[in-house]
């Protein structure tokens, strides 16, 4: 990498190298920081035949070494804090974190003396996938995201209704 | 076995890449609320945020700021309000930046 190069252009050019060598095959470890486990059960369905997620090229690994992205799921309890650390330690770079599902996005617990609320607080993140679990589709989306096959849809999105419907409904 | 061998090359390719076509089963999945600005006043968005289970909404004088990342989309806003919040059908809301998922919706109604 050219050190002459401002951050943006650095950034982007990563970005490219990670796609790169990412874009056709990628081997996902899941964590597990506490998470009810629903979104353990929507990930598992990935590998079902309507998901068939190795059609794209994921593969779920049992080993962090072996491991290009991390899938965390959960709100990040403190316990937990030192095995997620080795966890991304132990992943051979360039690397992806995914957090997965609104505990990890700081959507149900807050921060307490037993849970950080959001995986950010302990691992860098690259792709939050809200959902309370969030379905396969929007697994499978978050995925494609993350190896640059997709473009994300969430910068352009509102949440408003623009149907305003004539009288008032109250 | 032989027969299903067969069968795959006469048919060619089965599989698809992800969005090859819409999935029958999105339509019926929860997804966070969209929200009426006209419909909304600061004493409904607080009703909302009383029962609202996470920190998903929060306002700031006239604006509703909604965080999509901590919606889990229970639809409990939208039983206090059905006119005012609709569920919005967005369920691929990946985001590389975390802020992405945060977003403000002006309150337009008028206060009583």
């Amino acid at each position: 990498m050219n050190p002459g190069l401002d951050a943006p252009e650095a950034a982007r050019q990563l970005r490219e190298q990670i796609a790169a060598q990412f874009g056709r095959s990628l081997h996902i470890r899941t964590l597990d920081t506490g998470s009810c486990t629903v979104c353990e059960q929507e990930i598992r369905l990935l590998s079902a035949p309507h998901y068939d997620l190795h059609r794209l090229g994921f593969f779920f690994t049992p080993a962090p070494r072996h491991a290009d992205l991390l899938l965390v799921t959960g709100p990040m309890v403190r316990a937990f804090e030192v095995a997620a650390r080795k966890a991304y330690e132990a992943m051979p770079g360039p690397k992806i974190v995914v957090a997965t599902g609104a505990c990890a996005l700081g959507g149900v617990y807050q921060a307490d003396p037993f849970v950080h609320g959001q995986v950010g607080a302990v691992l860098p993140v690259d792709v939050w996938i809200p959902g309370c679990p969030p379905s396969p589709l929007a697994l499978l989306h978050g995925l494609s995201v993350a190896v640059g096959r997709l473009a994300e849809k969430a910068p352009g999105l509102t949440f408003i209704a623009d149907d305003e419907s004539p009288g008032d409904g109250t | 076995m032989p027969l299903w061998f067969a069968r795959g090359l006469r048919r060619g390719v089965v599989t698809t890449r992800y969005p090859a076509r819409p999935d029958g089963s999105a339509a019926a999945l929860p997804t966070p609320p969209a929200f009426r600005p006209g419909k909304l006043t600061c004493e409904l968005v607080d009703r909302m945020i009383a029962v609202c289970p996470g920190p998903a909404l929060r306002r700031l004088d006239k604006t509703l700021v909604f965080d999509a990342g901590a919606c889990t989309a229970c639809g409990r806003c939208a039983q206090v309000a059905p006119y005012a919040v609709t569920p919005s059908a967005e369920f691929e809301l990946a985001a590389t930046d975390r802020a992405a998922l945060v977003k403000t919706i002006p309150i337009l109604g008028e206060q009583r």
